[in-house]
């Protein structure tokens, strides 16, 4: 009676289970200016603020992935940091920057969660906790990101070529924060084979990648294995969020632009 | 005491035999609530019905009114990847977000209909436009206006050929040269290496009365690239590791994510699964 | 008469030590990281990860002894207020996973 009754029970919960699936349909595509934006709710809420929203093409223009990721501490995921209002007072996390003092372009860079925030600041502190506001940044993306080169997907910009262009220059080094380090011993490039037949190899070029991110922001969180190979991941783990998909589904350009990591021509 | 136990297990049989009809009554209900029958449906009547798309999330009342896009004018002119992967459109009615803004910003229907775009020799009339008696509103927020739109189906498509199961056989027309879809818009698509494009083969089906499923990757690649499909909808790296059946396609994921929506409907059995016998495939 | 003036002298030096402080504010509102000067553990923290670029071409032993400095270094940064410890675990613990990543390899390169 009992090996009935559960034999039925799974059989329905399989047949619920399997209408409410969502494999096989394609993801909505964030808008250029969309696309790396992170909504983060730990506490403003419960202290009646709208959440946060942090667009990350502001910011990667203007310093390394490093700087913020290792140096000043953020988590690669929205709501893994547990900021709070204290800690950006004191000027860790966003007060490390956002502290009313650093001068970036020659602007002073608006104070985060001051100790004493009144009334008067609402205006100061809707720059930040945003969504669901109408809120007109200081920064637009169209005249922002008109004389940059264009991609596909993502933000719809090349930011690689950008930066060899020379119009951005993101900064690796924190005053304050960032240890000061001796010039990187790059490691070399890779080629990594993709399982299917036809589709070309992935090149992983580790300088492109050191640039910005420095050695600690990947290893060992995000690749664990020490040999190459043993990091087994496919493209199902990266779509996941995984390994390149840490990166590669966010922030970085994202997986549909598949010739940007498949890149080795392919022998006849 | 025998008789006793007897009767009990009858009883308990009994039991037995009403929960498994129950049981089944739910799965049948559940199967039938979520369309999970396994033999598709017919698609919509009239075939201009087919591939509409009805947008209401900002525009209904008090706004301009719905808008309608019909897919055969547009594929007609445009690859799938146009429109897809380049300028972004989700592949679901109200997924992409699209706003008055964005379009006036040159995304989504802006990316051509912006007033300026000049497309097979025509001027493409601006969309969402901040003027106030535009008299192009219409032309989209058509739902329940008749006569708002510039093309009808029936005039539009009387030369092409038409599919023996069901509307418009847009591969023949492409053959034919009737239609020529545009793959490549300056200022939004961006020219790639070319990706090699993988073999057709087969793909055996669930059942073994059914013939076997022949895919062509290049037919699919000609309208849609990689991107469209890979890794979204078909994530695998390995075929066969990727399990769906009628009922997924039905639901419309995979091949149903264009297949009963804008491209063949399911119900085209041999547009898939080849006729002739099983053992000559 | 000696006691009292010493007392009195001692008084004014102390009012005059709470009359600066006032003045400056203390050092809990002053800025923390640039009106101190570094704290040991600090010092300590920056000079074992601000290796961390180089740490391909470090020996095992030196990397071992990186990794031995950090966990020494884990109870002092315990022992701070609940911001500075949130930030610093979190860096100590990708500075020594780093090294211990690099020591793996090393390791798993010689078998």
């Amino acid at each position: 009676m009992n090996k009935k009754l559960f034999t039925v029970l799974t059989l329905i919960l399989v047949f619920c289970g399997l209408s409410f699936s969502q494999t096989g349909t394609k993801k909505k595509r964030p808008l250029p200016y969309e696309y790396g934006r992170v909504v983060i709710n730990n506490y403003s809420e419960k202290a009646d603020l709208s959440p946060v929203v942090f667009e990350h093409w502001m910011h990667r223009s203007k310093f390394t992935c490093r700087v913020c990721h290792v140096d000043v501490g953020f988590a690669m995921k929205a709501g893994a940091t547990g900021i709070t209002a204290a800690d950006n007072a004191h000027g860790y996390y966003c007060g490390a920057c956002h502290n009313g003092k650093m001068v970036e372009d020659g602007k002073v860079v608006f104070a985060s969660c001051s100790r004493r925030a009144g009334v008067q600041d609402t205006s100061r502190c809707d720059r930040c906790h945003s969504l669901g506001k109408r809120v007109v940044s200081d920064f637009d993306f169209f005249t922002f990101s008109q004389p940059f080169p264009k991609e596909r997907f993502g933000n719809g910009l090349d930011w690689e070529k950008a930066e060899e262009l020379g119009l951005i220059k993101p900064a690796s080094i924190l005053e304050g924060f960032s240890s000061h380090r001796r010039s990187l011993a790059a490691q070399k490039d890779f080629a990594l084979n993709s399982k299917v037949e036809g589709m070309p190899d992935i090149i992983f070029s580790h300088t492109k990648h050191t640039v910005w991110n420095g050695c600690e922001l990947c290893h060992p969180d995000i690749f664990v294995g020490v040999k190459k190979g043993t990091s087994r991941y496919s493209m199902v783990d990266i779509s996941e969020g995984r390994s390149c998909g840490a990166c590669h589904t966010t922030v970085a350009f994202p997986l549909t632009d598949c010739q940007r990591c498949h890149s080795k021509p392919v022998q006849p | 005491m025998l008789t006793c136990s007897i009767q009990e297990r009858t009883r308990k049989n009994k039991r037995g035999l009403c929960l498994l009809v129950l049981a089944c009554g739910v799965l049948f209900l559940t199967s039938v609530a979520t369309a999970q029958v396994y033999l598709p449906g017919p698609p919509p009547q009239p075939p201009s019905d087919y591939g509409k798309v009805v947008l209401d999330a900002y525009s209904s009342a008090p706004g301009p009114g719905a808008v309608v896009f019909d897919h055969w004018l547009h594929r007609s002119m445009f690859t799938c990847r146009l429109c897809h992967v380049d300028i972004g459109f989700a592949m679901k009615a109200k997924a992409t977000g699209i706003r008055p803004e964005s379009n006036r910003e040159g995304f989504h229907c802006g990316a051509c209909h912006d007033g300026k775009r000049l497309i097979k020799g025509k001027t493409v009339f601006a969309s969402c436009s901040s003027a106030g008696n535009d008299t192009n509103c219409a032309r989209c927020h058509s739902l329940g206006k008749p006569n708002a739109r510039k093309y009808e189906y029936k005039s539009f498509t009387a030369k092409f050929p038409k599919s023996s199961n069901y509307g418009v056989n847009w591969e023949a027309a492409e053959r034919a040269g009737l239609v020529n879809p545009i793959d490549y818009v300056e200022g939004i698509s961006i020219k790639k290496a070319p990706m090699q494009n993988r073999e057709a083969f087969s793909i055996k089906a669930g059942y073994s009365w059914v013939n076997p499923i022949w895919f062509s990757h290049e037919k699919h690649s000609i309208w849609n690239g990689c991107e469209l499909c890979h890794p979204e909808i078909f994530q695998t790296a390995r075929k066969d590791t990727v399990h769906y059946s009628m009922f997924s396609n039905i639901e419309g994921r995979y091949c149903g994510a264009c297949h009963g929506k804008v491209a063949f409907p399911l119900n085209n059995c041999s547009g898939c699964h080849p006729r002739g016998p099983m053992w000559a495939q | 008469m000696l006691k009292r003036s010493i007392a009195l002298f001692l008084f004014m030096g102390l009012v005059a030590v709470i009359g600066g402080l006032c003045a400056t504010g203390g050092p809990a509102s002053s800025d923390a990281q640039v009106a101190e000067a570094p704290e040991a553990w600090k010092t300590e923290f920056d000079d074992i990860c601000s290796r961390s670029q180089n740490a391909m071409t470090f020996s095992q032993e030196e990397l071992a002894a990186l990794i031995q400095r950090c966990d020494a270094l884990l109870p002092q940064i315990e022992k701070l207020d609940e911001t500075r410890k949130k930030v610093y675990m979190g860096r100590l613990r990708m500075c020594r996973g780093l090294y211990a990543y690099v020591l793996d390899s090393r390791k798993n390169e010689k078998k």
